[in-house]
């Protein structure tokens, strides 16, 4: 039994082939793309010489010029992220403790607020291009607000807000869900014994029901967070062409408009750092406290 | 102290109810202006109902706007895509997690870390490696597969080291071999964490668009890169547009409607991802 289990073929054959490929497409090309973003420009034929600078291009990246606004792009991508963390998530939490008392319809609600999650980015971002280009100005129209000059997708000010606005709206429902399984798995006993001890519904949302789905809520921020940086679909439909005001736009622009595919995998290359930055800040803020303070103290015995 | 409580059951529905509103309403209006004509929408008719049912946006689209290539081209390559993540997702899973060997966690570490990773990161080097394949359904499949493989090694995770190993040690002493075994006595029960993997990424794959744009060119573009390349050509057309945009968002919705449970389920399980 053991001896047929370990048998190295037969792991090689049920390992092997996906270690393979996966190593191949993902891993290699990950690796190539740092090595090109080293690089002063990739020869566009062989026997052109292609220059290795180190972080040359990073430091290009970060220099603010006339021409180069990725600083910019990386700013605006931490408002998004901003935006979801304190607007998205709180509101979701909302609405999910609200759903988690067992008020009436709460599968209904439930149900329904999943739906924008599953349809596709591009029909969400075509369908909201409606929705600024004809239903918001009959609106403002039937107020009569002046709509900001050229309307909200083409203004400077208001763009980038605008375009936002779709993806905060479909992923609530996603948070929803989340949170309201994790609300949904707390022990019944644990709520029993704060709703007799006469807890109020903040004072129990506060000090039992947060504290306890942290894990998820941790998940939840991580989606968000790493959704903001590598947001792609959204502003690629609604903003104009060769607008670069977001990292992964940029990175697009510069690769396959204007071909600087050294640059552009610098950019590539610092949406990885910046999500894998950020994931271990989560890890870190999220590390377990009473893990560390149980080894602390069993170290303290010891000695 | 009724009275309080029953106040605020009525301003928490009140809230739900505006939310749910708000969810409803992008698709009521998308459905509406799918069976309107250009002038109904701009002659005042923005949120009505449609005075006269165009159900001729519909075929215009299907016909005159290719939608009926690009939703075959998604079809294939989701299809073929779940196949190949199905298939090479249950192998390694087996081989990591039921299998004994030495540096089985090092591999599950090593694939795993390949889901922090965002895809923007291999674009361009994948453009040369799929470059003959350029033009083909490989193309996209090849990409979409890699990168899906970690999440559904992950979801089959949970499940397959949950089965006893005595149905090995009966299956070996009963003189099966172990890819009998994998295929015939744990395959099966494996069904439902497989099927789950599947539903999380067919949404994945099905609404992708960045390595869609890149991947594919002419007669093999997918379902989102055509309706956002339509959108520029037939942005006169809202009817047509609206008819293309309910085409492409019907399989997802259908899916959804009929199995709400296990899509929720499946995106629970793939949150993690990012």
């Amino acid at each position: 039994m053991k001896r047929v289990l370990s048998n190295k073929w037969s792991i090689a054959v049920f390992v092997l082939p996906t270690v393979l490929f996966f190593t191949y497409i993902v891993i290699i090309p990950i690796f190539k793309s740092f090595y090109y973003s080293l690089l002063s420009e990739i020869p566009a034929k062989v026997g052109d010489a292609s220059e290795f600078v180190w972080f040359e291009n990073y430091i290009k990246m970060f220099t603010p010029g006339r021409r180069n606004d990725f600083p910019g792009a990386v700013l605006n991508s931490l408002t998004y992220a901003a935006l979801s963390v304190f607007v998205q998530l709180p509101f979701s939490l909302l609405l999910a403790l609200i759903l988690s008392t067992g008020i009436k319809g709460e599968s209904t609600y439930r149900n329904v607020f999943f739906i924008p999650v599953v349809i596709s980015s591009v029909v969400i971002s075509l369908l909201w291009q409606r929705i600024y280009k004809d239903l918001v100005p009959a609106i403002y129209d039937l107020l009569n607000i002046a709509l900001p000059k050229n309307g909200f997708l083409a203004n400077k000010d208001t763009k980038l807000m605008a375009v936002y606005i779709p993806n905060l709206w479909q992923f609530v429902g996603y948070h929803v869900l989340l949170m309201y399984g994790a609300l949904k798995s707390i022990p019944t006993d644990v709520i029993e014994a704060a709703t007799v001890d006469g807890a109020s519904a903040p004072r129990m949302a506060l000090q039992i029901q947060i504290p306890m789905i942290k894990p998820m809520l941790k998940v939840c921020l991580s989606f968000s967070l790493i959704g903001s940086f590598k947001l792609f679909d959204t502003p690629w439909i609604l903003l104009e062409r060769a607008n670069k005001q977001l990292p992964a736009l940029s990175m697009y622009v510069e690769m396959f408009s204007n071909h600087k595919y050294s640059y552009a995998s610098a950019q590539a290359m610092f949406i990885v750092f910046e999500c894998l930055a950020f994931t271990m800040l989560l890890n870190f803020i999220f590390r377990d406290r009473e893990g560390i303070e149980s080894r602390k103290g069993r170290r303290r015995l010891a000695a | 102290m009724k009275k309080k409580l029953s106040i605020g059951k009525i301003v928490c529905q009140v809230f739900l109810i505006l939310w749910l509103l708000l969810c409803l309403f992008p698709l009521y209006w998308l459905l509406c202006f799918s069976l309107k004509d250009t002038q109904e929408i701009f002659s005042g008719n923005l949120i009505g109902l449609p005075t006269q049912w165009l159900w001729s946006n519909y075929s215009n689209a299907w016909n005159s706007a290719n939608i009926s290539l690009f939703l075959i081209n998604s079809v294939i390559d989701t299809a073929i895509t779940l196949f190949f993540t199905s298939l090479l997702g249950f192998m390694s899973a087996y081989g990591l997690l039921r299998m004994r060997w030495r540096g089985q966690k090092a591999v599950m570490t090593y694939i795993m870390m390949g889901m922090m990773i965002p895809m923007h990161a291999a674009l361009y080097p994948l453009t040369e490696t799929l470059l003959p394949l350029m033009g083909t359904h490989a193309a996209l499949i090849i990409p979409y597969t890699a990168f899906n493989i970690p999440i559904t090694i992950l979801i089959i995770s949970g499940f397959i080291t949950n089965i006893p190993y005595e149905m090995e040690e009966a299956a070996c002493i009963d003189g099966s071999g172990i890819y009998r075994t994998a295929f015939t006595i744990i395959l099966p029960m494996m069904v439902p964490a497989i099927a789950t993997a599947a539903i999380f990424v067919f949404l994945q794959v099905w609404n992708e668009l960045l390595l869609a744009t890149v991947f594919t060119t002419g007669k093999v573009r997918t379902l989102t890169v055509g309706i956002q390349q339509m959108s520029g050509q037939y942005q006169t057309d809202y009817g047509s547009m609206g008819a293309a945009l309910v085409i492409a968002t019907l399989p997802t919705l259908v899916l959804y409607m009929c199995m709400s449970g296990q899509v929720q389920k499946s995106l629970i399980a793939g949150a993690v991802k990012g």
